[in-house]
């Protein structure tokens, strides 16, 4: 226990007057910033180019011009999207497009939807298999078959091979310190990398279409599979590892024999998450050709039709439920490594061969009759969706307007637009200064260092201004989901029942594409700032409520109790005991969610936000204004460099120092 | 005792962990208080300069507090843990000098090793953990579940062969652990701190299990363990460690009687004497006032064994070792040990 009081005593006055200067500061930085009010901004003006975006835009012709005769086109990058293009083609052959000279895929609806079925019911249970097909039904019944089986057809061509890839190199990783090392750092920089900025870049390179998609999937999913598994293999107890080499096993082996089948439901689980992850981003990438449901949300996006967008989010919303409740029964199923009955066995293998049976019946008919092929046209309710949700967001909008719109409203003009005038619309000299002394109070010389060196990059691309505007949106985003994920995340730390109730929203939440979650407030907050704030809330509070109610829930039970036991109220014990225990939960989540907010508040320049995000978009569609896009996206990954490490500092100076 | 006739032998054995850890080897730096060590060369010497043979059939215990190295010092002995220097011969070959493949063979066909926290594969069933060793030896599935079967019996497990190690009690989990390590048939047994994780009951059930299977089969075995009372019931010989280093080898008997220093004295303060030392420890010669009362006793009696027959006595009673009268004790002699007197 002296250990542990001694530090505590050291740092008290120490962050107190930590607090004082960093107060002193903000309050000089609001008043030079009101002097100085809209002066050296840098401002460009949207269709502008810096010097370096024109640069930026130049090299990328010459790659454009370069990429029939280029030699490392020619023999590298070519022959990759070659491949690939034909890999996801079969795929897409087998459940969405015409196959070959046929009017449809290998397989009918009827087909898909029996071999759906007969996998789910293979991989976990027979409820599981009725509710896939169910879901993969009602995605059809939304008038979105082809678009459903695209997505589905690119998701499964970027998973496997995402594992075909990852799995490999985590078992590596999971053996090897050294190969650990190299592959860490990687993983890092994947994980906090916002998923818009490496779209456009891969399509320069690989072309607009279903290669470039499904490469841009991998790049995002690859990370965890190799993660999990790392972990899995890792997580083998040492003794019968031990007792494996003790045995004279060969690292081939013990591989098979011992650290295989114990890390199994890890891997499982890093399947599970390599799925989501590709469905997730199989939407977004719709921004650079990929085919399926992505393409009708963006649609409906960009001409603001809250109603087209809702029905297509829903199809999203369904296959990821299908997807991840079918792999997550499979974890289940894993819990236990005692295998059923042998009598359970017979009756299983039974049922197997019937529903096998049944889904070679659903394959033949879909291939034969034209009811079972073409998805029956009769069963269409999109525009009675439409009109539903076009009508629930009127009345949100009309009758709970000062719920959204004042909600809106207090948030720009309260927040959003003061932190905007001292950040983006004061000099960039004095933002720089004031954010570099900030990060040096947080965390430390090296985090000063860090942002001041990215901050002038940001600087010399030309595109400071949009940047910032990205940043206010980050900050105020991230501070609303903590304050929420906060309240909640106590609550759930501390009841257990509370917990059981939360938790299958939070795994939804969290499993769900961002793009989805743009299409409901873009009907409550119309195409605004705002819109883009509050779609971040909505998307990483779940990560947040997660990581802190886990902090609180790890906080010692002594602890917990001596404090009761001192007469403490509910609130002293909260802000007493458990918030500060807790405190190094709380510093990673809210580094996971300005990293989760700063993916999303991009995406928001979609729907009016600006920034960054907004020239990324714009610079997809308008070939003059290219540079300027991928120079935008480039400021993203600088921004979430910047604001990972700091975060990072500030948790290795507030973990327990080492004596 | 020559290296020749043990059936392991252990000369000069170091583990260092650390930068450059064949500086500290018979180094100055290696006699420094762990703290001290670490602080100057940033190194932790986890066995240092550990040297001992065991004899065919014996069971030898090494005892010690948590990190003194002594689960360390086991896993050098079969390399899962690279020592830094030294040797170990066992049957005449260093086990030191075997290449990957060699050393996998040893593993395969001379030794085995008992875990503690039984180190089970929870995907097999016990059968086939126990057929492990000869599974991975290539031996044919018909075979190995022959042994399997064998050893099975000979421990107990009659009727469990198809379970899984988690449908099995703690106590069970172990009688695996044992016969996966008897399977193979190996000249040595390494045993660390096998009964550790198990209720105190169960615990002496197992420690008989080792007794009843050591006189059996007379494996040779190298126990480890932190429990004193664990150490004198099943070791032939016992070797205190601390520090990495030992500091004091004998039988139980020697420990007891003439401990080498504080530490050990400590250590085995609360052992109840009379339960471990012979009459052969407290013989002393008539005193001029006695009279031997014709009665003797074998030298090697324990103390305890022998309360009813000094009681009986009235007077000295003879100690004999070799036909002859070594001493003699009478009933207060016997009375100061089991009071807790200063004899001995």
């Amino acid at each position: 226990m002296s250990v542990r009081t001694e530090p505590a005593i050291k740092i008290a006055p120490k962050s107190i007057r930590r607090s004082w200067i960093l107060g002193g500061l903000l309050i000089i930085w609001v008043a030079v910033a009101q002097i100085l009010q809209g002066k050296a901004t840098l401002e460009l003006a949207v269709p502008d180019n810096s010097k370096f975006t024109a640069w930026a835009g130049e090299v990328a012709d010459s790659i454009r011009d370069n990429r029939n005769d280029g030699l490392a086109f020619k023999y590298f990058f070519n022959p990759i999207r070659e491949f690939i293009d034909g890999f996801v083609n079969i795929i897409r052959e087998f459940i969405a497009i015409p196959n070959g000279s046929s009017s449809i895929p290998v397989l009918g609806w009827l087909g898909v939807i029996s071999l759906i079925g007969f996998v789910v019911f293979a991989v976990s249970n027979v409820r599981m298999a009725f509710a896939a097909m169910a879901l993969t039904f009602a995605c059809g019944a939304l008038g979105l078959w082809t678009d459903s089986m695209d997505t589905l057809a690119m998701t499964f061509a970027a998973v496997i091979l995402s594992l075909a890839i990852g799995i490999p190199v985590g078992i590596w990783a999971g053996l090897s310190d050294r190969v650990l090392k190299v592959v860490t750092p990687i993983l890092d920089l994947a994980q906090i990398l916002p998923t818009l900025v490496y779209l456009a870049p891969l399509a320069l390179v690989f072309l607009i279409g279903p290669a470039s998609a499904t490469i841009a999937t991998m790049v995002y999913s690859i990370p965890i599979a190799v993660r999990l598994t790392a972990f899995g293999i890792r997580g083998v107890p040492t003794s019968p590892v031990e007792a494996g080499t003790s045995m004279g096993t060969t690292k081939r082996q013990l591989l098979r024999k011992v650290q295989l089948p114990m890390s199994s439901r890890t891997i499982i689980m890093g399947i599970n998450q390599t799925v989501m992850a590709a469905l997730s981003f199989v939407v977004i990438a719709a921004l650079i050709g990929a085919p399926g449901l992505g393409k009708p949300v963006i649609d409906a996006l960009i001409i603001r039709n809250v109603g087209d967008g809702f029905v297509a989010g829903i199809a999203v919303v369904l296959i990821a439920i299908m997807l991840d409740r079918s792999t997550s029964a499979a974890i289940t199923k894993k819990e236990t490594f005692v295998p059923p009955s042998e009598a359970d066995r017979k009756r299983r293998k039974l049922a197997l061969i019937i529903a096998g049976i049944t889904a070679i019946v659903g394959i033949v008919l879909s291939r034969q009759m034209v009811w079972a092929a073409f998805f029956p046209k009769q069963i269409d309710i999109s525009s009675q969706v439409a009109n539903v949700s076009d009508f629930a967001v009127t009345w949100v909008t009309e009758n709970l307007e000062l719920l959204t719109a004042g909600l809106s409203k207090a948030v720009t003009v309260g927040v959003l637009n003061p932190l905007e005038s001292i950040l983006a619309n004061s000099p960039w000299y004095l933002t720089i200064t004031m954010i570099t002394l900030i990060s040096l109070i947080l965390g430390g010389v090296r985090s000063a260092i860090v942002s001041a060196t990215l901050l002038i990059a940001v600087v010399a691309t030309g595109l400071w201004y949009d940047t910032m505007i990205t940043f206010t949106q980050t900050i105020v985003a991230t501070m609303l989901t903590m304050i929420v994920g906060v309240i909640v995340g106590v609550w759930i730390g501390r009841s257990v029942r509370a917990e059981r109730a939360l938790r299958p929203i939070l795994d939804a939440g969290q499993t769900l594409p961002a793009f989805v979650y743009l299409i409901p407030m873009l009907g409550f907050f119309g195409p605004s700032r705002f819109t883009a704030i509050a779609t971040g809330i909505v998307y990483s509070i779940p990560i947040v409520v997660k990581i802190v109610g886990q902090g609180i829930r790890e906080v010692p039970v002594n602890m917990v109790e001596a404090a009761t036991s001192t007469g403490s109220t509910k609130w002293q014990l909260i802000t007493k005991v458990q918030l500060p225990a807790a405190k190094k939960s709380l510093l990673l989540a809210t580094n996971q969610g300005l990293i989760f907010v700063l993916a999303v508040v991009v995406i928001g320049g979609f729907v009016g936000g600006g920034g960054l995000g907004y020239l990324v978009l714009l610079g997809s569609s308008k070939p003059e204004l290219q540079g300027k896009g991928l120079v935008a996206g480039f400021c993203i990954l600088l921004l979430g460099v910047m604001i990972d490490r700091i975060a990072q500092y500030m948790v290795a100076r507030n973990s327990a120092p080492k004596h | 005792m020559s290296n020749n006739s043990s059936a392991i032998s252990v000369n000069n054995l170091w583990q260092v962990f650390g930068p450059n850890p064949e500086k500290i080897v018979d180094s100055p730096d290696a006699a420094l208080p762990r703290a001290e060590l670490r602080e100057k060369t940033g190194n932790t010497a986890a066995v240092r300069d550990v040297s001992f043979d065991v004899a065919p059939g014996e069971v030898f215990v090494v005892m010690g507090l948590s990190g003194s190295g002594k689960s360390t010092l086991v896993r050098c002995l079969t390399r899962l843990i690279e020592p830094t220097s030294g040797s170990v011969v066992l049957d005449g070959e260093d086990i030191m000098k075997a290449n990957d493949a060699r050393l996998r063979e040893l593993r395969r066909t001379k030794f085995s090793m008992v875990f503690q926290n039984f180190g089970l594969l929870p995907h097999r069933k016990v059968i086939d953990n126990i057929a492990f060793a000869l599974e991975v030896n290539g031996v044919s599935k018909e075979k190995r579940h022959a042994r399997a079967n064998e050893v099975i019996e000979l421990v107990g497990l009659q009727g469990f062969a198809y379970a899984y190690p988690e449908q099995l009690s703690g106590g069970m989990q172990q009688r695996v652990g044992l016969a996966r390590a008897l399977a193979v048939d190996p000249e040595v047994m390494f045993l660390d701190e096998p009964f550790s994780a198990l209720d105190p009951l169960i615990r002496r059930d197992m420690q008989t299990e080792v007794i009843r299977l050591h006189e059996e089969l007379g494996k040779t075995m190298v126990f480890i363990t932190h429990d004193l009372s664990e150490a004198l019931k099943l070791g032939d010989r016992i070797a205190i460690m601390r520090d990495g280093a030992v500091v004091q080898m004998g039988t139980a008997e020697e420990l007891i009687a003439n401990p080498a220093d504080a530490y050990v004295e400590d250590f085995t303060r609360d052992v109840p004497k009379s339960h471990v030392l012979t009459v052969r420890t407290i013989a002393r010669p008539l005193a001029d006032s006695e009279t031997a009362t014709g009665r003797t006793i074998p030298a090697d009696t324990v103390i305890r064994d022998a309360t009813a027959a000094v009681l009986d006595a009235n007077g000295p009673v003879g100690v004999v070792e070799g036909g002859n009268i070594i001493g003699y004790i009478k009933s207060r002699d016997i009375l100061q040990v089991v009071g807790g007197g200063t004899h001995a």
